[in-house]
């Protein structure tokens, strides 16, 4: 991790840097929580701080969550690649199509679960449920489908354009089909 | 002389404002931790007004408490009581019409001399509530500062007024020390035309114009800050609080806080006291006593409670 820059970023989430994955996510949730309501807390002070700060604070800690995950992951994925991707080679041939089922599978190779990612690129955990499961009916309008697959397959280090390329595919070839209860 | 400063006592010193929130208890709690590590404890009563540190250890009879210094009868150390608790010994305050207002400050001054002189591992200083001058400057003499609240919106509001009160008497000291007084009073009273509104844009315009007392500035701030404790806490937001109010701290006072734990509300113990001849300290539940000791360990160590350890409560 670039440890001069991030310091900034782990102050800005009030943690040291040597935080969990988890306390970054905590910290983040809590914060974003606290200044962006009417939190009792925060109201004996309310009038000394103008609504641009808060609003600038907001923006801090939300570029810090992104850093800190962003940079978080991709050093697990270095150390995965060190220590287990061999295993995953073996275990997992290689991707030739993108399904909701690889994604799934290196997924859990990089040890991450969906809460997180659904936390860090705010796609709803229920449709992350959907997009691994290959519910078709239930997934969103295709607008919004290509840019949740884009996110996801980015965040576990997938090349997002091959990724959206196959699933719409296989979403398609799906709802071409004419659907049984119109028969 | 390095010597003897390694062997100088550790104070800790709890204030915070508002009174009720439980100071006194959680300092008795603290002492009574830090005394079963086997550290030799003494525990003052400075709250002049209102003692009851030796209620807490079931000290009835007070032939001596710390009155009897300000009346210049005698030194702080003659002044100690051992209590029931090994380790553990007070000097009690006695509710009379003292008040640290009446108080010379050449009194103050043989005060914090008498107390850093004092032989042993922790020196520990209930406050009282309020944010007066001369509580502040007693609590300011601490290596820990430690602050309790409880999650009661009027709590938190006099809370942070304590915490600014003391934040700015630090400040102005460092100032002080670092030749910079006269500019940050400048800068203060000019503060519109430097866009500064908050005490913390002060500081960042203070590090950019005054290069060589930037670091002077920045030491001097870097091992400041609070221990936040949150006390007679109920459930999990209210254990969350405590989160945020350290972040307000830190993103809109400006100064360094941590939070060092809390303590559940004890029912029980409540309903015991009224009840029990002996030390109260000795009714004292499992769940508090973990709780203390997860706080004591976080102040010795200057850590914090992690804010995803909660969620488990």
């Amino acid at each position: 991790m670039d440890n001069k820059n991030n310091n900034k970023y782990f102050e800005i989430l009030e943690l040291t840097s040597d935080a969990s994955l988890s306390e970054i996510k905590y910290a983040y949730l809590h914060l974003k929580k606290l200044y962006s309501s009417q939190s009792p807390v925060l109201s004996p002070l309310i009038d000394e701080i103008p609504k641009e700060k808060r609003d600038e604070l907001l923006k801090q800690i939300e570029e810090a969550y992104k850093k800190l995950t962003r940079d978080y992951l991709s050093e697990k994925t270095e150390k995965e690649a060190r220590t287990r991707y061999r295993v995953v080679h073996k275990s997992i041939p290689e991707f030739e199509v993108f399904s909701g089922n690889a994604l799934k599978l290196m997924r859990e190779v990089l040890g991450v679960d969906l809460e997180e990612i659904s936390l860090a690129t705010g796609i709803p955990l229920e449709h992350l449920k959907n997009i691994e499961r290959e519910k078709f009916d239930l997934l969103p309008p295709k607008g919004y489908l290509r840019i949740y697959i884009m996110k996801y397959a980015e965040y576990i280090s997938l090349d997002p354009k091959r990724v959206v390329e196959d699933y719409m595919k296989a979403v398609n070839k799906k709802k071409g089909k004419p659907s049984p209860h119109r028969f | 002389m390095e010597n003897e400063n390694d062997r100088q006592s550790e104070i800790w010193a709890v204030g915070g404002g508002k009174g009720g929130t439980g100071k006194t208890f959680v300092i008795c709690q603290l002492a009574t931790c830090l005394a079963s590590k086997g550290k030799r404890v003494i525990l003052i009563d400075t709250d002049l007004g209102a003692a009851n540190v030796h209620t807490f250890f079931g000290i009835k009879k007070r032939e001596k408490s710390i009155t009897n210094f300000f009346e210049g009868k005698q030194d702080l150390e003659n002044l100690i009581i051992k209590t029931k608790i090994k380790n553990l010994a007070i000097i009690p305050g006695k509710n009379d019409t003292t008040s640290f207002s009446t108080i010379k400050h050449t009194q103050k001054l043989k005060l914090l001399r008498q107390i850093k002189g004092l032989t042993a591992d922790y020196i520990l200083l209930d406050l009282g509530g309020g944010t007066n001058l001369d509580i502040i400057d007693i609590f300011l003499l601490a290596d820990r500062l430690i602050l309790v609240t409880i999650p009661e919106i009027t709590a938190v509001e006099n809370l942070y007024q304590f915490i600014k009160s003391a934040f700015f008497r630090k400040l102005k000291s460092l100032f002080a020390d670092c030749g910079l007084k006269d500019t940050a009073k400048d800068i203060w009273h000019n503060k519109q035309e430097h866009g500064i509104n908050t005490i913390v844009d002060l500081l960042d315009y203070l590090k950019k114009i005054s290069g060589d007392k930037r670091d002077f500035l920045s030491k001097g701030l870097s091992d400041f800050y609070f221990n936040i404790i949150l006390n007679k806490v109920r459930n999990i937001r209210e254990v969350q609080e405590g989160f945020s109010v350290k972040s307000i701290c830190v993103k809109y006072i400006g100064v360094n806080a941590r939070y060092a734990g809390y303590i559940e509300y004890d029912n029980q113990f409540w309903k015991n006291l009224s009840l029990i001849q002996s030390s109260p300290m000795f009714i004292v539940s499992h769940t508090t006593k973990n709780d203390v000791v997860k706080i004591a360990d976080n102040i010795i160590n200057g850590g914090q409670l992690k804010i995803d350890s909660i969620k488990n409560v």
